[in-house]
Formats: structure tokens, C-alpha cells, sequence
């Protein structure tokens, strides 16, 4: 169960971020934000990685006391960033890898919206309750 | 294969539509071939996006052009791009020596002056994709002899 | 994770225990040996084959040798395994039969029978020869026989376990080969021993593992258990090994932990739940905490002890191994899950406890590494150890609030005591860690003994992660560091060291676009900058926040209270203006000029409109706001300039923003082929220069740009406004003064010392102001002037710069031809150059008979005038000469002739006007057209003369017609003409035509020529009663030769016999030519011509048929005398053909006069007419009208022509009148001819 969701743009910036509970939401601002860092790393240490290391997922980013954040690029550049309540040891690899893949899924479907245009903060509701499932569901 | 006649002739009207607007004296003429490649960029974007969620991450432009050449080429058009050469300097030749949306025309000469109209959207197609793939990049095309053609993708350095 | 390969191997910790060998025997002898033993035994490497199927292993083998003992043998149930014995090794150098029988092999079964009864198998039995024994020795028995005894005594079918070394302390190559196989064979039977114990050890420890769910089971049984086997491995170097059986170890107790988080605890959990007492931190200076073990194994060991211990050991391991960042890693792993474990067990931590625990732990960790690599490797692996700072670093600042140590007021004493409690947890300082000077133990007493000390230390640690981070290009995590940094200086009240790390944080928010943290950063910010009293970066960073829409409304009101407020405050030094950039308060959304277009004349007022939204969340009183312009007098053009500024887009969506692809199609044509065909198509792109050039960075948001208020002569301003949030219309007056193009350069909002100010305007906005010369316009109302009836013209003054004054008049020159009409109450109105009405006066208009004189009201500059006047252009009959043209045209056929639109004759009279403006006197064209089109006719029946004029309207309107009249200008005595129309007045309505008829009488023989004169009264059908008396309207033309000299009468019989033409069959054809009257004035010239005497005059008859009714056969025309006699008749006849049936016209039959070339007439000879035709010129009208004639006025086309060569002869037109048609219009009755089958009918 995610505590927060955040889609990045190829330029770092947030097309998309939503954490809960909403009082912490600056708190997970900042992670989310710091974490970028750790996905840059990734990302450019992958330019000479070996084919097996070449999965959109990028595992745990960095894991702090409370919180554990992850990463998944897109080909296109697109970030995807989770942040998982530690306690919450039941959420393992490959839930999380799957919960990235649904979504990259609605993402897509985000991108080939005729009222989306790319590089654009991310409205669409469907995209919205999918996050929420993610965020609700108890893995 | 209905999907795919549904594309080339959908495209067709898009060309005819986008040329009669022209007629009828919205923006010149010249804007028409820019007026289809935004359309194909628009949808190169959405495209890639779609095509390259579940490959694995490129490891550079040239494994990028490939997946361009391969996967992205048969879904859109049935087949593979015949040729890809490079200066490796961010230059690139793409040739398709039967390119589907030539191909429903007369082959050789005949309509060659109109050809142009036809490879527009599909420049944009590349440009958009490619753009979405973090690329900035300029395509242009050249057909001599229909139905074969060439695009020539010139990547921005950056 | 490994570290590079070229580092030097670190420091590995040697185990003191070794696999423990036992000597029996002659101990003296295994001492000599024992040397070279312990030195050759680990020299080869041997191969190790596993059970399990684990892969095979070399391993160096070492071990120790001790004097065997039987209490080394392991009891039953003994399962310790670094005290286990894994061979017994006996001695002996026995050499004689008798020693050997005597005391050797007694002893050998002594300690053969203890290892059996121990169930020992792993044993060997060595036998050192030395030749030098046996040379003294006198029964020397055969070599090796001893060790022969000694197996078939002992070594019952495993011979192997005797083995002889010779000459051990010899060097021959003897020596060596048995020293070699010895060595052999030891490692093999050790390695031997090592399976299968080890084997039976594992077994064993499986089975317990086994019985884990049962509830006497105990973890930490267990755990010393598994732990013995890592032992084993470590001494046998196997540290792979080793680590495995502490990660599964480590893994087995996780799971427990989560598995009661998950609700089924197991009870010997419960233990691990007592609550925390001590809480100093990981221990991994010595490769094993033997005190901490002993915790564990008297089952005393807290959470955390056995957390420590387990890592301790893995720590070990992996420096072992080599890899000291897993080290890095794994421990900041452990330290976060044993904070998580603590919670999900629920232990009690008293407060701050955990956060020593883990600060010590980082250090310990970090100083451990250090100790175990250089510099260099250090550095390169930051990125392990920098999440170790920083959370380091977190903890101690979170100590340092708990403590009460961050606060500028120091600690109170709750707090010392709660930092006695802490320090008491960390117990006392390890002996191992003693004598260092910076020890995480003294690190943390020391940073919590004072505020100063605390400052010192977290500002040290905070640095270091910050600068790990920026090294290893992690500055957004540094960053935030900075901002934690900062927050820390706020506290201490040191506002400049906080700004700094602000600035930088904020920036790379606001150029990544994250909007939270920007809003956040900035109220930070904000607060920083206000103790710094960086005034203008407060109000600037304010005025953002108030217009930021993620603060609560209350704040956004806040800080726009404090924009306004400090505005209000006196400033410090007068005259100093704070500049702030526009965007952050308010956006300029809209600008337009009034009038449009934005050109306005010198003096004339112009408004400049700006909707400006305010971004502050209160209504904001302005002091003053103004527009800054820039003047170039050069006179631009007044095109209508309306700008909007689109409201600036996000930085972000801008950043993607690069020029799009100029794509054009282009064809190549091959230069080869002539014909051009197509090479090639394609699509190429124009600007690709400008796309493949590298984009520059483009600056930040917030890149500093210098504000500048520019100051100038020009300038619109508005005091005293008050924004309100949102869209605010501020429009801007201004009188335009010196004429040229004013461009809208800066837009600014000052209250106080405060100035927002936008020092571009994005689009150029400007405005012409132009200055205009006064300008006099006339022009009709109607789109044509109609002469002869009053017509209104409008007078346009466009005063321009020019004032007209009280007595300014217009001098208009007469014209005779036209009069200036005009009444009483004729008014003038005023307009303001934006058409509307400024005043009405009457017009005074005095006339002289040289000049009216119109004088103008009063006007002021760029002004416009207006008046009208009457104008009436008297009628004059335009030339009629070409009229006579009708002469002949029969009535019906004018009617038609209407179908033709004619074109109506016009007048133009120039009127000059002088105005008081300038010197040189306006000249005006008005053009007038004749609303009439007159023609007339002369008709004839025999001798019986009528005039007919006809008067057709062209304009639109109708007229009343009154008092028509024609007359006779010369007044010829006797000479009458009698209306046959109605006298009455009439109407003629517009495109109509009217026919005045008179009949021509007189007495004696008229003049061979009439001058008349047709008049004719007429007023506009409208109107009532004309203003003045209008000029009736007059039509000159002259009749010549009127009178009738010759009748012409053609007739068409029938063939004798028959008594109707048929067609085909000739007809004969009659034309009588009569003279009705003796000579006349009429053609007395041509008499005259003759001389005297009267000479017959010549005419030449031709008979054609247009209509080709007829064919004539034989000569159609001829030449004839025709003697100046009254009732002389000439008769011509001819054959004609009817080609038709139907009732025909008869072939016109035309008259000219015939004038032979010795004529003096024939004095000017016409050649083109003559090379026209042949023999004889004929003034031949072009258009082959019926009898139609040219009038004398134009018999001689090229009469004024120059004299020309060959004479000729001429043939003359006769005046219309003079000819009469007698048989026009009749008609011959032709039948079909009887044979036809087809029969023809023409209607003509």
C-alpha cells in the first residue's frame, strides 16, 4: 500500500503527485523530490549496465527510517516514484514491480488521451482512482 | 490486416482533408506538410509510449533507432524498415523500399510530385517518437522511385 | 560492492583458534619436527569436496597442535566444534624390535583404545627414521620394518594410517618426497575429518532448527548452535561460509519479528521485548563481542544486543571478504529495521535512546570503514557511506531538540536531566575505543554537554553529508540538507548563515517546477529575510507569497499586509525605490488603445487601457501607476496596434518550447532530361540550424534581472487606485502633444518606497499622435449632380490644426453657368473629430455677384464642419448635330434604341474657394449631367413636313413638363409650325421618353434651311414649387433640305399572265422617280454648279435588297438625268426574283446625287472611298440603314482633307427631306411556286 504516488516528467518536474495522508503531503513533496537523485544515479549508471540490469524498474531507490521509495523509469524518461510505509513489510519486490506496472499502464493511456497533451500536469480522473486503488489496496 | 487498412485509408483522408482545408485558404500550402507532421508527432508520442512499455530500457540512440527500425515499423506498417544506416554523428538513413503508405499508389514516377503529402504525417511519427524517447531530433524524407522511400533523422546533439 | 581489485587487502582479524590436532608419542621428537610442520602444512593449498553438493574448495589448511589428552576427546552430546579434535596424531622414532615391543606398542594401544573409546576414527600414526640413529645402533633391522610391525599391529586394512618420514631435518630430495607425501596425506585425512564432522555437526543443527514451532525451543540455543559452524568455516577461512550461516541467522529472526508483527509471537520472543536499557550503539572494533555473545548465550541479550552482535559478526565477515561498502549498506538496513522492529514489538524506548543508538551506530560503522580503507577508496565510495552521515546527522539534530540544545535559550533543566538519562544508556566507554580521541562515544557525550558543542558537532556532520552529497552530484539531497542546516541557524538566530542554504534550495525548486516545496522554502525564506532585514528581497519574496495560491488565504493575506504596510512605513533614506519585478503582484493581461488603432491627433486626447490582475489576495491601494514611455518624434505609421499579452505560460511548459521544424515539400526535377521530369520528392526543413544548434540554458524563472526603472520626459500615470484582487481596467488619459510615436516601454505600481515594475512591456505597444493641414471637401449628396434643377452638395471643413475663427469665411468665385442657392435657415454643425455634434449654427452666406462668401462658425482645431448648399447649373442643349441621324429612323425603331443605356451629357463647372486657411484658393470640379437626352426628326409624308423632337429622361427622377415649344430662330416670314401634341403640361417619369410633334407649314418656298430652337419647362416632380425661377431647357438643331424635290415609287408586278409572284419566277420591277418641284433654293447651288442654263441633274438610283427577299437580275443601280422640272419622272425597270413566299417589302430603292469628275465640285476627290469602291466613291453611311442618309454637316467625311490627285466622280447623299419613300412599307404578295414541294415561308 502506497503512501504516495508521484509521476516526474523527463524535466524533473511533477506531472502528477499524490500522497496520503494530505497533512504530510509537503514532507512527501520533498522525498519524493530528493529521491530524484538517487533515480538520476540509476538511470545513468544503467548506460553501461549489463542487459539484465535493463528493467524499467528501478527498485528501491533509498529506504529511510519510515518509508521505503521506488523507482521506475519509462523509456520515455518518465519517472515513477512510490514511497511504501516501512512497517508495512508484508509489500514485497515484486508487488511493488507490479503495482509500477499498472501504473505505467494507465500512463499510457494518459499519454494517448486526445485532451492530454504531453508535459502537462496529469488530470485525468481514471488515472486518479487508479492511484487511489493503489494507495487503499493492502498488498 | 482491417487495422491496418483502416490506417492508410484513414490517412489518406487525413492528407486530403488537411490539403482541401489548404484549398479553402486556411494558412498556405506550405503550412499543410507542417500542418501533418505536428499531427504525426502528437501521435508518435502517444505511440511510443504504448509500444515501449514492456521492452527493456535502450541502452543508447543506436539501440533506440533499432527498436524504431524493428518494433515500432512492423506494428505501424507490417514491416521493418529495409535499411538503417549512420555516420554515428547523430545522422541517420532509414530506408523502407516498400513503404506501406506509398504502396496503394502506382509504383515508379506516376504521383511522385504528390508523394511528399504522404510521408509528412510519418516524419512527425518518428520526430514524435523519438522526442518522447528524450531525442530531439528533425526528420525529413525523400522518395525517387515509389513505393520505396527514404528518412533521414538528423538528432540533436545535447 | 566489492572494493576495486588494486585497493590493498584490509585488515583481516586471524582467528587465534585453529582445528585442533592432538600429539601422542615421543614429544620431544614432534617438537623438532613440529617447526617445519606448522610451516610446510599450510603452504599447498588442498581441494576440499563438499557434502550438500556445495562446490569444492581449496582451502590452506591450518591447524594446532596440542599434547593429546583424553579430555580433549568430546564427551557425548558435546557439541562444540572449535574445541573438537579433528585428528590424534602418534609419534614415534622407534627404530629397534625390543624398544618397540617393549614400550611403543603398549602405549600405542593404550591411546588407541582411549580414541575408540571416544569413537574416534580420525587418527594416523607417523614413524620418523633418522640414519643417523641406526649407525650406532648394531641389530639393525631392514628399513621401514618397524612401521610394518606397527600396521599389521594397528592399521587392520587401513594401512594408509601409518605413514614413515625420514630424515624430517635433513634437506635431501628424500627428505622432501616424504615430507610431501606426509603433508599429503595429513590435509587429506584433516579435510577427511572436517566432512564428515562437519556433516554430522550440520545434521544435528537441522534437526533443531527442525523443532523451532515447539515450545521449549530457545532462538538463542540455536543461534550459538549455528553460530559454532560459522566459527568452524571462519577458521577454515571459508568467510563465505561463515556469512551465510549469521545472514540465515539474521533472516530467521526477522522473520520472527515480522511473523509476531503479523500476531504469532513466539514466547521466546517475548524476551527481546524488555525494554530498552542501554543503547550504545554497534560494537565493531573487536571480530567478536565476546560479552555481548556471552549476553546472547545466557539468553540476557536484548533486541538491540543481539542485533549489534549478528552485525558485528557479518561485519567481521565481510571485511574479511573484502567488502566493507556492503558493510556501509547492510548497516544502514539494520539500523532502520531495527527501528521498525522495535516498534512492531512494541518495545519501550525511552525517548531519544533510539536516536543515540543509531548516531553511535553510523559512526561506529563509518569509523570502522575508515579504518579499514584509505582515503582514496573512501572517497570513490561515498555513495555507500553518505546515507550513514546524513542519518547520522538527522539523529543528532533530533537529539539535539530533544535536549533542548538547538533553542538560543539552552536547555532547561528537564532537558539535562533527560540527557543524563541518555548518557546514562550509553554505559561506559568500550576499553577498545579507549584511547581514540574521536570516537562515537565521545562524539555524542561531547556534542551533548553544551550548546556550543552540539553547534559545532551537527554543523560538522551536516556539512560533511551535505558535501558527500553535492560530490557525488546528489544535490537535491544535499540541498535539503542545506535547508535543514538552515532551519538549525533560524533557531539560532543566525539568519545569514540560513539564507544562503535557502536561496539554493529555493532555486533549484523553482527551476525543477515543485511547487510545494518552492511555497514552503519561500516562507522560510521569507522569515529569514525579514531578521536580516533584507528589505527588498522580503517585500519581492512577500509579495510571491501573497500571490502564491498554496498558502492558506490568511497567509497570502499576511504577507500582502506586509507589502502594504512597509510600503507605508517612512523610508529610511528618502527617495530610495525598491524595485520588484510586476509578475510576482500583478500579471498585465490586456492593453488596448481608444481610439483603436491608436493614432490620435495632436491635441486630441488618447486612452491607454491595461487590465491588470492582481495576484494579491486583498484589495491593495496604489500610490501611483504609470506607464513609462519612449518618444521618437519620427512619424510612424498610424496602423491600429491592440496588444494582449498572453499571460506568461509556466516555466515548464516554456522550457520544452523549442522552434518547430520549418518542414517544405520540394520536388527535384533531373537537369538531364530536358523535359524536367521528377527526380525525386521529398520533404526537407528549412531551419534546421536553428533546431540542431545545442539550446542554450535557458535561464531561471528567477535569473536575476537587473530592474531598471527608466526615467523620461514621458510618462502616463494614475494616482490613488486601489487594485482589487483579480482583473482590475485601468485606463490611462493622456493629451496628446508634440506629434510622433510614444512606445509603451515599462508598466510600474509604486506604493510608497515600493515599485512593482515590469520593465518590458512583452508585445511593443504604441501610439502615433499626428498633426493635419485643414482640409475642404465638397461633394454632392446624390451620386450625380443633375443640371438645370437645384442640387444639394455638402461642404466638408476638416479644420485639422487649424481654429476657425469667429468671421472665417469660404469666398467662392462664381460661376456663371452655376448658382449658389441658398435659404434662411440653412445651418452648419460642428462635429469633434469622433463624429459628435459639438454645435449647430446657422450658415450666413452673403453673394456679390463675383463671389459668395460663406461664413464659418466658430470651430476648434481638429474639428469638422458641415454644411450644404444648393448648386443649379443652368441647362444648355448640347450640340445636335449627329442628331439628324434620327432623321429617317422610323419612331418605332428609337424605342429600341432606348435598350442601349444612353449615357447622360454632362457639364463640369470648377468653382475656386478661397479659405481662410491658406492663402492659395482651393479650386472644386462639379460635375452636372443632363437629366434629357433629346433627338428630333424630320418625318415626311409626300410633300407634308413634321418635326419631331423627342425627350428622353435618364435620371431617377420625374419631371413636370410645362410650356414645350419650338421655334424657328431665324423667324422666317410666313413659316409656321403647329403642334400636333397636346399642349397641356405632362409628366415624364423617370427612363421615360416623351414625343413633341409639329407640322411644318409654309407659303412661299422655304429656305433650303431651318435653325430651330425646342424649349422646354421642367421641375423636379417632387418637389413643390422650385426655389427660384428655373431656365427652361433648350434643344437647338437646324433642318436642311426639308423640302421634297423627288418621290420615289417602286412597284412589283407579277409576270404578265400570272397574277401573283411566285417564288422563283422573275417579277418585273418599276421605280418611278419623280421631281415635284421647278429649281429651289434647296439645290440651286448644284444648278448654279451647271452655269446658267438649266441642266438636268444626274442622280444615280440603286435598288438593294438587304433583306435578300429579292434577287435582282441584271444592273441593279444607274445613272440618270433628271431635268429640273416639276412632274418630271423617270422610270427605271428591272427584273427581280422572289426567293421567298410571304408577303416581302419591296428592295429599297435608293437616290444619291451623281457628280461627274469635271464638276468643281468634284474639286476635293475622295481617295479612300474611292479605293474603297470601285469606279465610284459613295458616301455610304457605315451602317446599312434603310435609306438612311448622312446629313450634309457630314457629307464630306474627308472633305477638309488635303487635295488629292485624280479626279473622279462623286455621288452625293441627298438631304433626308428631300427624298420621299413613296412605296416604303409596302408589301408584295409572293406564292410558292406551284412545283416546290417545300414551302418556304420568310416572315420579315
Amino acid at each position: 500500500m502506497a503512501v504516495c504516488v508521484a509521476v516526474i516528467a523527463k524535466e524533473n518536474y511533477p506531472l502528477y503527485i499524490r500522497s496520503v495522508p494530505t497533512e504530510s503531503e509537503l514532507k512527501f513533496h520533498y522525498m519524493v523530490h530528493t529521491s530524484l537523485d538517487v533515480v538520476d544515479e540509476k538511470i545513468s549508471a544503467m548506460g553501461k549496465a549489463l542487459v539484465d540490469q535493463r528493467e524499467l524498474y528501478l527498485g528501491l531507490l533509498y529506504p529511510t527510517e519510515d518509508y521505503k521509495v521506488y523507482g521506475y523509469v519509462t523509456n520515455s524518461k518518465v519517472k515513477f516514484v512510490m514511497v511504501v510505509d516501512s512497517s508495512n513489510t508484508a509489500l514485497r519486490d515484486n508487488e511493488i514491480r507490479s503495482m509500477f506496472r499498472k501504473l505505467h499502464n494507465s500512463y499510457t493511456d494518459v499519454m494517448c488521451n486526445p485532451f492530454y497533451n504531453p508535459g502537462d500536469r496529469i488530470q485525468s480522473r481514471a488515472f486518479d482512482s487508479m492511484v487511489t486503488t493503489m494507495m487503499i489496496q493492502v498488498c | 490486416m482491417a487495422d491496418e487498412a483502416l490506417f492508410l485509408l484513414l490517412h489518406n483522408e487525413m492528407v486530403s482533408g488537411v490539403y482541401q482545408a489548404a484549398e479553402q485558404g486556411e494558412g498556405e500550402n506550405g503550412r499543410c506538410i507542417t500542418k501533418l507532421e505536428n499531427m504525426g508527432f502528437r501521435v508518435g508520442q502517444g505511440l511510443i509510449e504504448r509500444f515501449t512499455k514492456d521492452t527493456a530500457r535502450f541502452k543508447d540512440e543506436l539501440d533506440i533507432m533499432k527498436f524504431v527500425c524493428k518494433d515500432f515499423w512492423t506494428t505501424v506498417f507490417k514491416k521493418q524498415i529495409d535499411n538503417l544506416r549512420t555516420n554515428h554523428q547523430g545522422i541517420y538513413v532509414l530506408q523502407d523500399n516498400k513503404f506501406r503508405l506509398l504502396t496503394q499508389m502506382s509504383a515508379g514516377k506516376q504521383y511522385l510530385e504528390h508523394a511528399s503529402k504522404y510521408l509528412a504525417f510519418t516524419c512527425g511519427l518518428i520526430r514524435g517518437g523519438l522526442s518522447n524517447l528524450g531525442i530531439k531530433s528533425i526528420v525529413t524524407a525523400e522518395v525517387s522511385s515509389m513505393p520505396a522511400c527514404k528518412f533521414q533523422v538528423m538528432i540533436q546533439k545535447l | 560492492m566489492a572494493a576495486p581489485g588494486d585497493a590493498p587487502p584490509p585488515v583481516v582479524y586471524t582467528m587465534e583458534n585453529k582445528p585442533i590436532v592432538t600429539c601422542a608419542g615421543d614429544q620431544s621428537l614432534f617438537t623438532s619436527v613440529y617447526p617445519t610442520l606448522s610451516l610446510q602444512l599450510p603452504r599447498e593449498p588442498m581441494e576440499w569436496r563438499r557434502s550438500y553438493g556445495r562446490a569444492p574448495k581449496m582451502i590452506h589448511l591450518e591447524s594446532s597442535f596440542v599434547q593429546f589428552k583424553e579430555e580433549l576427546l568430546p564427551r557425548e552430546g558435546n557439541k562444540a566444534l572449535l574445541t573438537f579434535p579433528f585428528l590424534h596424531i602418534y609419534w614415534t622414532e622407534c627404530c629397534d624390535t625390543e624398544v618397540y615391543k617393549a614400550t611403543v606398542k603398549d602405549d600405542l594401544t593404550k591411546w588407541q583404545n582411549v580414541l575408540r573409546a571416544h569413537s574416534s576414527v580420525d587418527w594416523l600414526i607417523v614413524v620418523i627414521e633418522n640414519d643417523a640413529k641406526k649407525r650406532n645402533k648394531t641389530n639393525i633391522l631392514p628399513r621401514a620394518s618397524i612401521a610394518d610391525k606397527i600396521r599389521n599391529d594397528f592399521c587392520n586394512k587401513q594401512s594408509d594410517r601409518c605413514v614413515v618420514l625420514s630424515d624430517p631435518l635433513k634437506d635431501s630430495s628424500r627428505t622432501q618426497e616424504s615430507w610431501n607425501a606426509f603433508l599429503t596425506k595429513l590435509r587429506t585425512l584433516l579435510l577427511m575429518s572436517f566432512t564428515k564432522n562437519l556433516g554430522r555437526f550440520e545434521d544435528d543443527m537441522r534437526a533443531v532448527r527442525e523443532k523451532r514451532t515447539e515450545p521449549g525451543w530457545s532462538f538463542c540455543e540455536y543461534f550459538m548452535l549455528q553460530e559454532e559452524l560459522a566459527f568452524v568455516f571462519e577458521m577454515l577461512q571459508q568467510f563465505e561460509d561463515a556469512l551465510v550461516q549469521y545472514d540465515e541467522l539474521d533472516a530467521l529472526f526477522s522473520q520472527y519479528v515480522l511473523n509476531f508483527g503479523a500476531g504469532d509471537g513466539a514466547n521466546w520472543l517475548a524476551f527481546f521485548c524488555q525494554p530498552v536499557r542501554s543503547w550504545s550503539g554497534l560494537a565493531l572494533r573487536k571480530p567478536i563481542d565476546m560479552d555481548k555473545r556471552e549476553l546472547v548465550r545466557r539468553r540476557e541479550a536484548s533486541l538491540l544486543d543481539l542485533r549489534s552482535y549478528l552485525f558485528s559478526r557479518q561485519c567481521t565477515l565481510l571485511l574479511f571478504l573484502q567488502r566493507p561498502w556492503e558493510v556501509a549498506q547492510r548497516a544502514l538496513g539494520l539500523l532502520h529495521s531495527c527501528v521498525q522492529e522495535l516498534r512492531l514489538l512494541e518495545v519501550s524506548v525511552p525517548p531519544g535512546a533510539l536516536d543515540c543508538w543509531v548516531f553511535l551506530s553510523c559512526l561506529e560503522v563509518l569509523q570502522r570503514l575508515e579504518g579499514c580503507c584509505d582515503r582514496a577508496q573512501l572517497d570513490a565510495n561515498v555513495a555507500h557511506t553518505v546515507g550513514l552521515w546524513s542519518y547520522a546527522t538527522e539523529k543528532l539534530k533530533s537529539l539535539g531538540h530533544l535536549c533542548g540544545l538547538v533553542s538560543e535559550e539552552g536547555p532547561d533543566s528537564e532537558d539535562l536531566n533527560r540527557t543524563v538519562d541518555l548518557l546514562a544508556g550509553l554505559g561506559t566507554e568500550r576499553p577498545e575505543t579507549a584511547n581514540t580521541a574521536q570516537s562515537p562515544y565521545k562524539k555524542l557525550k561531547e556534542a551533548l554537554s553544551s550548546v556550543e558543542a552540539f553547534q559545532k558537532h551537527y554543523l560538522d556532520l551536516a556539512q560533511a553529508s551535505m558535501d558527500m552529497y553535492s560530490s557525488i552530484g546528489r544535490t537535491r539531497s544535499a540541498k535539503l540538507v542545506g535547508k535543514d542546516l538552515a532551519e538549525f541557524h533560524m533557531r539560532k538566530r543566525s539568519p545569514q548563515k540560513a539564507e544562503l542554504y535557502l536561496q539554493a534550495a529555493l532555486k533549484s525548486y523553482v527551476a525543477e517546477g515543485w511547487a510545494l516545496p518552492v511555497t514552503h522554502t519561500r516562507r522560510q525564506l521569507a522569515a529569514c529575510q525579514k531578521l536580516l532585514g533584507q528589505l527588498e528581497d522580503y517585500l519581492q519574496t512577500s509579495s510571491l507569497l501573497a500571490s502564491d495560491g498554496h498558502l492558506t488565504e490568511d497567509e497570502r493575506r499576511y504577507f500582502c499586509q506586509e507589502v502594504v504596510s512597509c510600503a507605508q512605513r517612512p523610508p529610511d533614506s528618502p527617495g530610495r525605490r525598491i524595485l520588484l519585478p510586476l509578475e510576482s503582484f500583478a500579471q498585465l493581461r490586456e492593453l488596448s488603445f481608444r481610439p483603436a488603432g491608436g493614432a490620435v491627433h495632436v491635441g486630441g486626447t488618447l486612452a491607454v487601457d491595461v487590465t491588470l490582475s492582481s495576484r494579491m489576495p486583498a484589495p491593495v491601494p496604489l500610490e501611483q501607476l504609470g506607464l513609462r514611455l519612449h518618444f521618437s518624434a519620427a512619424r510612424g505609421p498610424a496602423q491600429p496596434r491592440t496588444s494582449s499579452p498572453s499571460p506568461c505560460p509556466p516555466p515548464l511548459a516554456a522550457r520544452g518550447g523549442s522552434p518547430a521544424p520549418e518542414l517544405h515539400a520540394v520536388l527535384e526535377r533531373s537537369p538531364s532530361d530536358g523535359d524536367g521530369a521528377l527526380a525525386s520528392a521529398g520533404i526537407i526543413c528549412r531551419n534546421v540550424h536553428l533546431l540542431l544548434r545545442a539550446p542554450e540554458p535557458a535561464p531561471g524563472p528567477d535569473a536575476p534581472t537587473r530592474l531598471v526603472l527608466e526615467d523620461g520626459p514621458h510618462a502616463l500615470h494614475r494616482e490613488g487606485l486601489t487594485l482589487q484582487p483579480g482583473d482590475n481596467l485601468v485606463s490611462f488619459q493622456t493629451q496628446a502633444a508634440e506629434p510622433g510615436t510614444y512606445t509603451l516601454r515599462q508598466l510600474w505600481a509604486s506604493l510608497g518606497p515600493v515599485c512593482f515594475l515590469l520593465p518590458r512591456l512583452p508585445p511593443p505597444a504604441q501610439y502615433d499622435v499626428y498633426s493635419q493641414e485643414p482640409q475642404l471637401h465638397v461633394e454632392p449628396l446624390a451620386d450625380s449632380l443633375l443640371a438645370g434643377i437645384p442640387q444639394r452638395v455638402r461642404f466638408t471643413v476638416t479644420t485639422g490644426h487649424y481654429t476657425v475663427k469667429q468671421g472665417d469665411s469660404l469666398q467662392l468665385s462664381n460661376v456663371d453657368a452655376m448658382l449658389v442657392l441658398w435659404d434662411a435657415d440653412r445651418r452648419a454643425s460642428v462635429y469633434s473629430s469622433d463624429r459628435e455634434k459639438t454645435s449647430d449654427t446657422t450658415l450666413r452666406v452673403q453673394a456679390s455677384d463675383r463671389v459668395t462668401s460663406i461664413g464659418l462658425p466658430a470651430a476648434p482645431a481638429y474639428h469638422v464642419i458641415e454644411f450644404e448648399l444648393d448648386v443649379l447649373s443652368l441647362p444648355s442643349a448640347p450640340a445636335a448635330s449627329e442628331s439628324i441621324g434620327e432623321a429617317a429612323r422610323p419612331p418605332w425603331t428609337t424605342q429600341d434604341a432606348q435598350g442601349a443605356e444612353p449615357r447622360m451629357a454632362t457639364t463640369d463647372h470648377k468653382v475656386s474657394i478661397d479659405c481662410p486657411w491658406s492663402i492659395y484658393s482651393t479650386v472644386i470640379a462639379l460635375t452636372f449631367s443632363m437629366p434629357f437626352r433629346t433627338t428630333h426628326a424630320l418625318l415626311s409624308a409626300g410633300t407634308r413636313k413634321y418635326v419631331q423632337v423627342c425627350v428622353q429622361n435618364l435620371s431617377d427622377l420625374d419631371f413636370r413638363l410645362s410650356e414645350s415649344c419650338l421655334l424657328d430662330t431665324e423667324g422666317s416670314a410666313d413659316l409656321r409650325l403647329v403642334p400636333l401634341h397636346t399642349q397641356a403640361l405632362q409628366r415624364l417619369h423617370s427612363r421615360q421618353t416623351l414625343f413633341f410633334v409639329w407640322e411644318l407649314l409654309w407659303g412661299r418656298p422655304p429656305p433650303p434651311a431651318l435653325q430651330c430652337r425646342f424649349s422646354l419647362g421642367f421641375t423636379p416632380d417632387a418637389q413643390e414649387r422650385a426655389p427660384v425661377a428655373l431656365r427652361p431647357y433648350t434643344y437647338d438643331f437646324r433642318l436642311e433640305g426639308f423640302f421634297t424635290l423627288y418621290t420615289v415609287c417602286a412597284e412589283i408586278r407579277p409576270p404578265p399572265g400570272a397574277e401573283h409572284c411566285r417564288t422563283g419566277a422573275l417579277c418585273s420591277l418599276e421605280v418611278a422617280v419623280t421631281r415635284l418641284s421647278d429649281l429651289l433654293e434647296a439645290d440651286r447651288d448644284e444648278a448654279l454648279a451647271q452655269g446658267q442654263e438649266q441642266l438636268p441633274t444626274r442622280l444615280l438610283y440603286e435598288v438593294v435588297d438587304n433583306s435578300s427577299n429579292w434577287a435582282v437580275c441584271g444592273k441593279s443601280s444607274g445613272v440618270f438625268a433628271m431635268p429640273v422640272a416639276a412632274r418630271a419622272t423617270h422610270r427605271v425597270r428591272m427584273e427581280v426574283m422572289p426567293l421567298f413566299a410571304g408577303c416581302l417589302p419591296l428592295p429599297d430603292v435608293r437616290l444619291f446625287k451623281y457628280l461627274p469628275h469635271h464638276s468643281v465640285h468634284s474639286a476635293q476627290p475622295d481617295a479612300d472611298s474611292w479605293i474603297e469602291n470601285d469606279g465610284v466613291s459613295v458616301d455610304r453611311p457605315a451602317d446599312e440603314d434603310s435609306g438612311s442618309v448622312r446629313s450634309r454637316g457630314s457629307a464630306h467625311p474627308a472633305g477638309s482633307g488635303e487635295h488629292r490627285g485624280l479626279p473622279m466622280p462623286r455621288l452625293q447623299a441627298l438631304p433626308p427631306g428631300q427624298v420621299f419613300q413613296a412605296s416604303a412599307g409596302r408589301q408584295v404578295l409572293v406564292l410558292p411556286s406551284g412545283d416546290d414541294h417545300v414551302l418556304e415561308v420568310s416572315v420579315t
